[in-house]
């Protein structure tokens, strides 16, 4: 594996982690973080989180990660599971750097 | 692009849903019987719905469960090998239970509807009430079941018809149907539609012997309570996990059982794919190395099929666009969506 991609899997394994401890602190998602599965969908089936929730989250999100969740599609495409959550705070991140 | 795959993603779809066995299970003892039977843990309100798994001993996928609470009685909606759920829900019969399953099979058909319109042309032909159905709940009109569940990321409704009333309501649903451009949809079309939003497929790669660990299902099992397969899952556990799924995109084709391989050594094997029409691509579910299964990693097939591994869903499905409170079938040509996938406006 290259070093680059070392890097890359290696931050977004620090945003991975993160977001669980988001999902189990502030959600009362009531799981060990392992066993929150990164393509898990959030909403509905998956974690079963519903629209309050969803608020939580994005408020959270954007505190932990100092990123803007816009309340528009790629918001609704970015919360479908924890990967596509992690790969839109990703983006935002770089987009800012 | 099929024509049954081209109106799942942009209509209304149509298909036979003989791959599900529904199945009622009723008496003394019935919940500690689905309790043994089904990883998950069974918070079980009337009219909703529970999507579960059941397990084999050792802890690999037996059955695709939908799980429903009818007031004294438990409603099962299964994909997987019906004789082998049979014997599996008798083996997790308490002792001294007299509970009852019963094989829905010989008295009602399962007709499956799926669509980013499908809520509404159903609508037209069971009822307005039906609209408003939430997801993964279930109520009967005028003799249905009509379950609101679906595995292609559109809205999607599973209607448990009697025999007798099949034929009819078949009919009915292909005739108001054609206002809305449906097509019948395959089974391969469904597998397409599943596999492209991640929907766990219990006849492709839930006959790969792994376990939810592998499979990322682990939201469908509980840790809190014995079941078949719970033993199994913890020792799989305290061994460590050292493979995991994982969605790959390639521009060329792939297909199931290639081995795939990242800076030249062996990390892993290609479970399902297919092509993803809208995408122009082809679309694999692939089982990789732990510390290569995220999204980013660049793999090879053995046919030499370059991958990248992605976060599914792959696309922006128009059903999570659709609101009935705001959309119609009628006004589709001036409602916007945004495309099925970044760069390509796909022609549905």
């Amino acid at each position: 594996m290259t070093r680059p991609l070392q890097d890359r899997l290696a931050e977004r394994g620090r945003a991975l982690d993160e977001l669980r401890r988001i999902l189990i602190e502030r959600l009362r998602v009531e799981r060990e973080p392992d066993e929150i599965d990164p393509d898990v969908p959030l909403f509905g089936t998956g974690l079963g989180l519903d629209s309050v929730d969803a608020v939580e989250l994005v408020i959270s999100v954007e505190e932990a990660f100092q990123v803007r969740i816009p309340d528009d599609d790629r918001a609704r495409r970015a919360m479908r599971t924890v990967n596509t959550l992690v790969d839109f705070v990703l983006a935002q991140r770089a987009e800012a750097a | 692009m099929s024509a049954g795959y081209r109106a799942l993603r942009g209509s209304a779809a149509l298909a036979d849903g003989a791959h599900l066995h529904a199945l009622r299970v009723a008496g003394p003892g019935a919940f500690e019987l689905l309790d043994r039977a089904c990883g998950r843990d069974l918070y079980l309100q009337s009219g909703r719905l529970l999507h579960g798994l059941a397990l084999r001993e050792d802890g690999t996928p037996l059955a695709d469960l939908y799980l429903g609470a009818d007031d004294d009685a438990f409603l099962l909606l299964a994909e997987g090998d019906r004789r082998q759920l049979l014997d599996h829900l008798e083996l997790a019969r308490p002792a001294g239970s007299t509970a009852t399953v019963q094989d829905l099979g010989e008295e009602a058909g399962v007709l499956t509807l799926a669509g980013p319109y499908a809520w509404e042309l159903l609508g037209e032909v069971l009822g307005p009430e039906v609209i408003g159905l939430p997801y993964l709940t279930f109520m009967q009109l005028g003799g249905v079941t009509c379950l609101r569940t679906g595995k292609t990321g559109e809205f999607g409704f599973d209607l448990l018809v009697p025999r007798a009333g099949l034929p009819g309501l078949r009919a009915r649903l292909l005739e108001a149907g054609r206002a809305f451009d449906l097509a019948e949809a395959t089974l391969d079309d469904l597998d397409q539609a599943a596999l492209e939003n991640w929907f766990f497929n219990v006849r492709r790669e839930g006959a790969a012997g792994l376990t939810p660990l592998e499979l990322q299902l682990q939201w469908r099992v509980s840790r809190r309570k014995v079941f078949t397969g719970s033993a199994a899952l913890e020792a799989r556990r305290r061994a460590g996990l050292r493979q995991r799924v994982t969605t790959a995109l390639s521009p060329a084709p792939v297909k199931a059982g290639e081995a795939l391989r990242h800076d030249g050594a062996a990390v892993g094997v290609v479970l399902n794919a297919g092509h993803c029409a809208p995408r122009g691509a082809w679309v694999a579910l692939c089982l990789l190395d732990l510390a290569l299964a995220s999204p980013g990693v660049g793999l090879v097939a053995e046919g030499g099929a370059p991958l990248l591994t992605t976060s599914p869903p792959v696309l922006a499905n128009r059903s999570l666009f659709v609101s009935p409170q705001r959309h119609a079938w009628a006004t589709r040509a001036r409602d916007t969506f945004p495309p099925l996938c970044e760069g390509a406006d796909a022609p549905l």
